[in-house]
C-alpha cells in the first residue's frame, strides 16, 4: 500500500492506462447506477418494430422483440458489474482465508489446502465453473458463485506466498513472544502485507469475471430471458446476425470496454506496486 | 538426470489424476440438486411416478454408498468406460471419440495462429523497443486479452462471412470452415504469448553475453536468432502448454459461435440437458488431457534447459 501511496504522490501512478481504466470503469458504474434515470426506454418492453436499425430515435437499434438495445445495454451494466463484485468477493474471501491459513500454519494444513488448490488448477479455464453450474443448474446467480469459486486458487496462491515470506520476519516472532494470539497476528500483522497485491489481482479478476460470466450467459448457462444481460443479448442477436448486426455488436462492445478498463487499471496498479515490472 | 526427472514427473501424475476425479465427483454429488429430479424435470407432471424415479435411481447406481459410486466412476474411467449418456443413450466414451477430431483440429489451428502471431509481434516489439511498433503490438496484446471470445467470433462472421463472403459462418466443411474459428480462438492466446515473448526477449537482450556477441562483430540476425531468441523462448514454451488449456475451454465458446459439433459444444448441451454422466465424462477427459499436455511441456522444458532438470531454479 505504501508503494501505491508513494507513486500516487509522485504522480507516476497517473499513466494513460490508469486514467483510461478508471475513467471507463467509472463511466460504467455511473451508467449502472443511473440506468433507470438515463435509459431512454424500458429495457423489457417492446417499444417499436422488431430489428430497427440504429437511428436518432434508437441509437443502438432495436432487437427481435422491438426492445431498445441502448436501454438494455445500460441495464445490462448492472448485471455485469454485480457479477464482477460477487465473484471477486466469493473468490477473494475464500482464497485469501485459505492462503492465509495454509501459509501461516504450514505443515499438514498447508499440504492439505494446497493439494486441493492444485486439483482446482488442473481444470483449464472455465471448466471448473462449468461443472459447478452443471451441479447447481443454469442461472446468473450460480454463474456469479461458480466464477468466484474458480478464482479461489489464484487468491490462495498469492496470499500464501506473501504470508510465507512475511512470517519469517522478526516482528512476527516478537508478537508471538509477547503472547499475541494466532488470529490477531494473522489479521493485524500478516494480512495488511497482502492488501496491495490483492488489490491488483482483484481488479484483474473483476474484468475476467465480467468476461467469463458474459460468455457463460452467451452459452445459455447464465442469465435467462428477458433479463437485459450482455452475453445473453449477444447470443440472441447471433441468430439474426446477418440481418441485424447491432443486436450483438453493442453488448459485445460493452463487455470489451469494461474488461479492457479493468485490465488497464490492474496492469498500471501492478506496475506502480512492483517497479521491476515496468522495466520489462 | 533427465530420466530421473521424467520418472519423478510421471509419478506425480497419479495423485493429480486422483484429485481431479475426486473433485469432479464430489462437485457433482455434494452440491444440492438430485440428478434424478433434475433429469425428470422436463417430463410432464404426473407421468413420472415415484416408482419410476426409484427405478432410475437404482439403474444409475445412485442408491449405493458414495465411495462405491466413486470407485465405480474411477474404475470405469481407467478402463475407458465413462458410463452412458442419459439423453443420447450412447456410451459417453463413444460420444467423446466421435467429436474429438473436430475439437483437436480447432485447438491445433488455434495454437498455430497463437504461436505465429504471438511470437512475431512479441519479437518485433522487443527488437524495436520504444518505437511505434512496440506500442502497436502492446495495444494489440491488450485488445487480445480483453476481447470476449464469443464476440470476436461474431465480429469475424459479420465481416468475413456476411460482408466479404470469404469463409463460411458455421459448420464443419474442410479447411475453409476452420479459418475463422481458429483465428477467434488463437488471437486471445496470441496476446498472452506476445506479451511474454516481448518481456522475455527484452530481458535476455540486456544480458552481457548478448553485448559480447555484438561486440565481437556477429551479424544482428545471428545475435538475435541464435543467441537471444533461443534462450528467450524457454519460458514462452510453458505458456504455450498452458494455452492448450485455454484452447480447450475456449473451444466450448468458439464451437457454439460457429456451430461446430465438437466436445465443447457437447459439454454445454450436456449441462443444458442435465445429463450428468456426459458432463462428468467430458470434463474428466478434458482435464486429464490438459494435465498430460502440461506434463509433456514440463519434460521438454527440462530437455531444453539443463538448469531445471538439475534442480536449479532458472535465472
Amino acid at each position: 500500500m505504501r508503494a501505491l501511496a508513494l507513486s500516487m504522490k509522485r504522480g507516476s501512478l497517473f499513466t494513460p492506462s490508469f486514467i483510461i481504466g478508471v475513467g471507463v470503469l467509472f463511466g460504467w458504474v455511473a451508467l449502472a447506477l443511473l440506468a433507470a434515470e438515463l435509459a431512454p426506454y424500458d429495457p423489457i418492453l417492446t417499444v417499436s418494430g422488431a430489428r430497427e436499425a440504429p437511428s436518432l430515435e434508437f441509437l443502438f437499434g432495436t432487437d427481435r422483440l422491438g426492445r431498445d438495445v441502448l436501454s438494455r445495454v445500460m441495464f445490462g451494466a448492472r448485471v455485469s458489474l454485480l457479477l464482477g463484485f460477487i465473484s471477486v468477493a466469493v473468490g477473494g474471501l475464500t482464497g485469501t482465508s485459505l492462503g492465509l491459513v495454509a501459509g501461516y500454519y504450514r505443515g499438514r494444513v498447508d499440504t492439505l489446502v494446497m493439494r486441493g488448490i492444485d486439483a482446482m488448477l488442473a481444470f483449464p479455464g472455465i471448466l471448473l465453473a462449468l461443472i459447478i453450474i452443471a451441479a447447481l443448474g443454469p442461472s446468473i446467480t450460480h454463474v456469479m458463485i461458480a466464477v468466484g469459486i474458480s478464482t479461489v486458487p489464484r487468491y490462495a496462491r498469492l496470499v500464501r506466498s506473501t504470508v510465507l515470506s512475511v512470517r519469517e520476519q522478526d516482528y512476527i516472532d516478537a508478537a508471538r513472544l509477547i503472547g499475541t494470539s494466532d488470529w490477531k497476528i494473522m489479521l493485524h500483522h500478516v494480512l495488511p502485507n497482502t492488501i496491495a497485491p490483492l488489490l491488483v489481482l482483484s481488479t484483474l479478476q473483476f474484468g475476467n469475471a465480467i468476461s467469463v460470466g458474459a460468455g457463460l450467459s452467451f452459452l445459455g448457462l447464465g442469465a435467462q430471458p428477458p433479463t437485459a444481460e450482455w452475453g445473453l443479448m449477444a447470443a440472441v442477436g447471433r441468430e439474426v446476425l446477418g440481418r441485424a448486426w447491432w443486436i450483438s455488436t453493442f453488448p459485445g462492445l460493452a463487455i470489451f470496454t469494461a474488461v479492457m478498463a479493468c485490465n488497464l487499471l490492474g496492469d498500471s496498479l501492478g506496475k506502480s506496486l512492483d517497479p521491476r515490472q515496468s522495466a520489462s | 538426470m533427465l530420466l530421473r526427472f521424467t520418472a519423478r514427473r510421471l509419478l506425480q501424475l497419479a495423485p493429480v489424476l486422483v484429485l481431479i476425479s475426486l473433485m469432479i465427483f464430489s462437485i457433482m454429488h455434494a452440491l444440492p440438486g438430485d440428478p434424478v429430479q433434475l433429469m425428470l424435470a422436463g417430463a410432464e407432471s404426473g407421468s413420472v411416478t415415484p416408482e419410476r424415479q426409484e427405478e432410475l435411481r437404482q439403474a444409475m447406481g445412485l442408491d449405493d454408498p458414495l465411495y462405491v459410486q466413486y470407485l465405480r466412476f474411477v474404475g470405469g474411467a481407467v478402463t475407458g468406460d465413462l458410463g452412458t449418456s442419459v439423453r443420447l443413450r450412447e456410451p459417453v466414451t463413444d460420444l467423446i471419440l466421435a467429436r474429438l477430431g473436430s475439437t483437436l483440429a480447432l485447438s491445433l489451428g488455434g495454437i498455430i495462429i497463437a504461436v505465429v502471431i504471438g511470437l512475431s509481434t512479441g519479437v518485433l516489439a522487443a527488437l524495436r523497443q520504444g518505437t511505434w511498433i512496440d506500442t502497436a503490438s502492446m495495444v494489440f496484446a491488450n485488445i487480445g486479452v480483453s476481447v470476449p471470445l464469443f464476440w470476436l467470433g461474431l465480429v469475424f462472421i459479420l465481416i468475413f462471412s456476411f460482408r466479404l463472403g470469404w469463409f463460411p459462418p458455421a459448420g464443419q466443411d474442410g479447411l475453409r470452415s476452420l479459418v475463422l474459428p481458429s483465428l477467434t480462438l488463437g488471437l486471445v492466446s496470441a496476446g498472452v504469448i506476445s506479451r511474454l515473448t516481448r518481456s522475455s526477449l527484452a530481458n535476455v537482450l540486456a544480458l552481457d553475453y548478448i553485448r559480447l556477441a555484438k561486440a565481437k562483430g556477429l551479424p544482428d540476425h545471428v545475435v538475435y536468432l541464435r543467441h537471444a531468441l533461443r534462450n528467450a523462448l524457454v519460458p514462452v514454451l510453458t505458456i504455450v502448454g498452458l494455452q492448450f488449456g485455454a484452447m480447450l475451454s475456449g473451444a466450448v465458446v468458439t464451437e457454439t459461435v460457429f456451430s461446430r459439433p465438437g466436445l465443447g459444444r457437447l459439454v454445454v448441451q450436456a449441462i443444458l440437458w442435465q445429463d450428468y454422466p456426459l458432463v462428468q465424462g467430458i470434463v474428466l477427459f478434458m482435464a486429464t488431457s490438459y494435465v498430460l499436455v502440461n506434463l509433456v511441456v514440463d519434460i521438454s522444458y527440462a530437455w531444453l534447459d539443463p538448469r531445471i532438470r538439475d534442480g536449479e531454479a532458472p535465472a
